[in-house]
């Protein structure tokens, strides 16, 4: 490739094909540009001129301000000529020099003159010019014309007045906004870009005004739309309405999806596929509707146009991340996409099919990724390792092979962030699937014996030093580890001396050896090598001078901090250095939730699309740990699950706070956030007093109090109630928020000494029954049902009294089991007269537990429903029979 | 919003290239990116043959026509389907302009012109003409001629 940033004129020499510019040079034009002046002008000579000028510009090239100053005032002089051809390269040229404001002035006068001409295209160009370089009080003399072009009759003017609008809606919203009602009309033109710029102006201007886009959106909807550009954006805006109003009429049907159903028909490409993405990306989409765009989409996959191919699998990937089933029946469209030239449609096509492929179809798809590895960029690749990853969670029997694929791709080139992801992708896979431990250890071994980065090695020794012990044969790491010794440098070296000693300390035959090795470490020249092998040495030979017991010893290489890393480094810079040594117990132990600003953040910017904000991966881990870190839960046993968070404070309220409800086998924890909303106040000793009479089962046993609660710095406060083991207890809950609070000087920041108690009321909360089950999905229905025993079986029938639709009470039961609909049996076909819906999910105490449910609606709207159910435990078959027909 | 639109002759040196709502720190690694990408992938690919690339919530989709490589970069709105539609409009323009796909020289010699059809297709970032007979029109000054 030649060198992209050369002028193009320095490298030709070929004279049978010179450039027009070969050796083209700002000084010179600009002494050519004063021919601008000349009392005859040169019509064809100063069009050349300007051509030069416009070639320098477009090369990136720029001019000082003087000489754009004065080729600016030069230009002016061309308003004399009458050249048709060279007044529009004089409008291209006063665009280009965007001249400042004390300049502008000298042209203002013959663009107005222009603006007012009878010719419609001076008047067009005048306005395009005028709205570019004009400020705001310029903009005020000129309104009156920008609002009569905005309803000319020559298209062309009226689209240079409104994209001009477009552009002034930014710098001068008050102004533009006026506008309204001639752009109103315009939007009803005849002319296909008219309508489209005015649609596109009108939108922006009514943008805050729900009510105006949701009339806008009715009336187009039912009128006609000349361009499939205006279509566009159309579906746009009314996916915009069908998010914001979010409600399912009484039939069921969402408002609006008949019109987007229709424009898959409709016979631009560009409307097409603007209808079904908008479709996938509608909020709860079913299935049902889902399906006619899915199918459009699988035609487009098999397209010849490379963007239409692109568009389509990019559209389908988004969709396979929330519903894959949906997706699968494009598998085959996708599957030949992996060949195509076009990389990143091939990238997309696998990521999507290693997110809706089969178990079976596993090894077929590794095989053909293996090749197309090889021709792809890393931020590709980093792509393709991540599906992996999360293909071999969902597949954990099929972790050889992926295993395998993996560690075969870290053995070949590759940058660093490449590199990483396929050792994270290891590294997770070895802590979640038991089986691909050994083998996953061994190729991270092979691995650091060739590894060009520090931190890829020391992460690995690091890891190799928590599990390398705990396999069948430790000893078979230990030549690994010691060679990092030899051949790394140093910050590996002290790494790999660490891991040694973990190795001595957890396996008691490998420790007289091991000390050989750390004792040579003691000549390393690396002091901090030095001093880690001689601190091991000493604790793990240690005769009891240093420490007591092996125990001790074993915590203190292996023992957490017990505090959150993100704590601890705070208080370490805050630490200022004194007499008094770093007190690691004055490091606060809570994880700190989200700050004010991010959570207030999806309130305004909710968009509908894709998947509702959901918690990081971790919560459930985090949850674990703040919850074990706190001495009076942490004999509550295991965490089953955690629910969403409530709302128990309306949105803009002084205190914000929201409970989240944690199951434990025999107690229940809620854990309040509150956030302090008021920069003037300092919360103190914040508890939350809970009313438990509406909850007979349920006895108060702890409750830990928030030190202090800053302005937009939230904090958690606990109170954990206990209930009868293994029953799902249900009550109501009232709370009250109480604290001390103190003012505090917005100046200074410091509070006051002395603050008030007072009280705050909150919402009331409930323990439900779908409290104690956790969704869990299964594979296939089918198989799980009948692998269950059928004596755990117990079938019962409840009439649901009248109810508006079957999927209205569909979705009642499930939302009162709190249980996992499967293979997409909670959507009910339109108009049907009965209905069979399948659920999943795990009772407290891990008890596995399937139902199918099987509705009928009568005439009179009267419905029926059979329940069955399966579980591991009959007792819970019960449970389940007991808290339908107490709902 | 249409970010950029860019011309180079097939040695991957800059003919046109005009920027919207970048900063102008950025525009040189606009620049050198838009470039290595043509010089991976355009080899060998017919004129007007589309290639779509996407960066993040930016996408890119680019040709060839006869000796030059044009590149467009949108975001939001201008998504790669828009974008298609705009290097429609761009081409079919130049080969009004020229009388056929271009060769470097004569791409370079129809310069003004060019620059004028652009001016007329991108306002700021904003698609504004899209049919290439208008266009010829406007570019002369000239009504459209079904008006």
């Amino acid at each position: 490739m030649a060198q992209p940033l050369v002028k193009k004129d320095d490298d030709r020499d070929d004279e049978a094909d010179y450039s027009p510019f070969l050796g083209i040079e700002k000084g010179a034009v600009l002494q050519e540009a004063r021919v601008f002046n000349d009392p005859q002008l040169d019509a064809r000579r100063c069009s050349q001129v300007i051509t030069k000028l416009l070639y320098l510009l477009n090369q990136g090239e720029t001019f000082t301000k003087v000489e754009a100053t004065e080729v600016f005032f030069a230009v002016t002089k061309l308003f004399q000529s009458r050249d048709i051809g060279l007044r529009r390269m004089v409008y291209l040229m006063i665009k280009e020099l965007s001249p400042s404001a004390d300049e502008v002035i000298i042209v203002t006068s013959s663009l107005m003159k222009d603006m007012n001409s009878k010719t419609d295209m001076y008047r067009a160009n005048a306005i395009r010019v005028l709205c570019r370089i004009t400020d705001g009080t310029l903009l005020t003399q000129i309104e009156r014309y920008l609002k009569q072009a905005i309803v000319d009759k020559n298209p062309v003017v009226a689209s240079a007045a409104l994209v001009s609008g477009i552009h002034l809606l930014q710098t001068n919203p008050e102004i533009v906004k006026r506008w309204s009602n001639e752009v109103q009309e315009a939007v009803q033109s005849r002319a296909a870009l008219v309508q489209f710029h005015a649609l596109a102006l009108l939108h922006q201007i009514r943008q805050n005004d729900r009510l105006a886009v949701s009339k806008l959106v009715t009336s187009l909807t039912r009128g006609t739309v000349r361009s499939p550009l205006a279509q566009c954006l159309l579906i746009r805006y009314t996916s915009q309405v069908i998010r914001e109003s979010s409600n399912i009429n009484q039939t069921g049907d969402r408002p609006f999806y008949d019109y987007l159903e229709s424009c898959l028909r409709h016979k631009a490409e560009m409307v097409i596929f603007e209808a079904a993405k908008a479709i996938t990306e509608l909020s709860g989409v079913t299935n049902r509707e889902l399906t006619p765009a899915i199918t459009v989409l699988q035609l487009f996959l098999s397209s010849s146009k490379p963007v239409l191919r692109f568009a389509a699998v990019r559209t389908l990937n988004k969709v396979a991340m929330t519903h894959p089933m949906a997706v699968t029946n494009c598998n085959i469209d996708m599957e030949s996409l992996i060949s195509d030239p076009n990389r990143s449609i091939a990238t997309l096509a696998i990521t999507t099919l290693l997110k809706t492929g089969n178990e079976s179809s596993v090894d077929r798809l590794m095989k053909q990724i293996t090749n197309f590895m090889s021709d792809i960029a890393d931020e590709f690749k980093i792509v393709v390792v991540e599906a992996i990853r999360s293909l071999c969670l969902k597949f954990p029997l099929k972790y050889r092979s992926l295993m395998n694929f993996l560690s075969n791709i870290l053995r070949e080139e590759g940058g660093f962030e490449y590199k990483k992801a396929i050792v994270d992708s290891i590294v997770i896979l070895i802590r979640d699937i038991p089986d691909a431990k050994e083998s996953g250890l061994l190729h991270l071994c092979e691995f650091i014996e060739d590894c060009e980065f520090t931190y890829l090695s020391t992460q690995i020794l690091h890891f190799l030093g928590i599990e390398g012990p705990k396999t069948s044969d430790p000893s078979k790491y230990i030549r690994y580890i010691y060679n990092r010794v030899h051949l790394e440098n140093a910050t590996v070296r002290a790494s790999a001396v660490s891991t040694l000693a973990k190795f001595g300390a957890l396996v008691d035959s490998l420790k007289p050896r091991i000390f050989i090795l750390l004792r040579r470490c003691l000549f390393d020249s690396d002091d901090e090598v030095r001093d880690r092998a001689t601190l091991y040495l000493n604790t793990l030979e240690g005769d009891g001078s240093i420490v007591e017991t092996d125990e001790e010893v074993k915590d203190f290489l292996f023992g957490s901090l017990e505090v959150p890393l993100a704590n601890l480094e705070t208080s370490l810079k805050n630490y200022e250095p004194s007499e008094e040594p770093f007190d690691i117990n004055s490091v606060p132990k809570e994880i700190k939730s989200q700050p004010l600003a991010e959570k207030k953040a999806p309130g305004k910017k909710q968009t509908g699309l894709g998947a509702p904000p959901s918690g990081p991966p971790s919560t459930v881990d985090a949850y674990d740990k703040l919850l074990s870190s706190i001495p009076e839960f942490s004999s509550f046993g295991n965490l089953f699950k955690s629910s969403p968070p409530v709302e128990l404070t309306e949105a803009e309220t002084e205190y914000a706070v929201n409970v989240v409800k944690h199951i434990f086998d025999s107690h229940v924890v809620f854990q309040y956030n509150c956030t302090n909303t008021i920069p003037e106040q300092l919360l103190e000793n914040v508890t939350v007093l809970v009313d438990a009479s509406e909850a007979e089962d349920f006895t108060e046993v702890a409750s830990k109090p928030l030190r202090a609660l800053p302005y937009d710095t939230p904090g958690q406060t606990f109170v954990a109630f206990e209930k009868p083991e293994g029953v799902s207890a249900v009550g109501k809950f009232s709370n009250m928020l109480r604290f001390i609070v103190k003012e505090v000087d917005p100046s200074t920041g410091e509070a006051d000494e002395d603050g008030v108690e007072d009280e705050y009321q909150l919402e009331d909360l409930e323990v439900v029954a779908a409290d104690y089950v956790l969704k869990v999905p299964v594979s296939n229905f089918r198989n799980a049902w009948e692998s269950m025993d059928p004596d755990s079986e117990q079938v019962d029938e409840y009439g649901l009294g009248p109810r508006e639709s079957l999927t209205e009470a569909v979705n009642a039961v499930i939302s009162l089991l709190g249980m996992q609909p499967c293979e997409g049996s909670e959507v009910v076909p339109n108009n049907s007269r009965s209905h069979t819906c399948l659920l999943s999910g795990v009772y407290i105490g891990n008890v596995k537990v399937l139902v199918r449910l099987s509705f009928g609606i009568d005439s009179t709207k009267e419905v029926a429903m059979k329940l069955a159910v399966r579980s591991d435990d009959i007792s819970i078959s019960s449970a389940i029979h007991d808290i339908v027909a107490s709902g | 919003m249409i970010l950029a639109v860019l011309f180079a002759n097939s040695e991957g040196n800059i003919l046109v290239e005009r920027f919207n709502g970048v900063p102008a720190e950025e525009r040189l690694h606009w620049r050198s990116f838009l470039v290595k990408l043509g010089a991976d992938n355009l080899k060998g690919v017919k004129n007007e043959e589309l290639l779509v690339a996407c960066h993040k919530s930016v996408y890119i989709v680019y040709t060839v026509l006869g000796d030059v490589s044009i590149f467009v970069v949108g975001k939001d709105e201008y998504d790669e389907l828009a974008l298609s539609e705009v290097i429609f409009v761009i081409t079919s323009a130049v080969k009004d302009v020229c009388g056929k796909p271009p060769t470097e020289r004569l791409f370079l010699d129809k310069y003004g012109r060019i620059c004028l059809c652009l001016d007329e297709i991108v306002w700021k970032g904003y698609l504004e003409n899209t049919e290439k007979d208008r266009i010829r029109r406007l570019i002369r000054l000239k009504p459209p001629s079904e008006f």
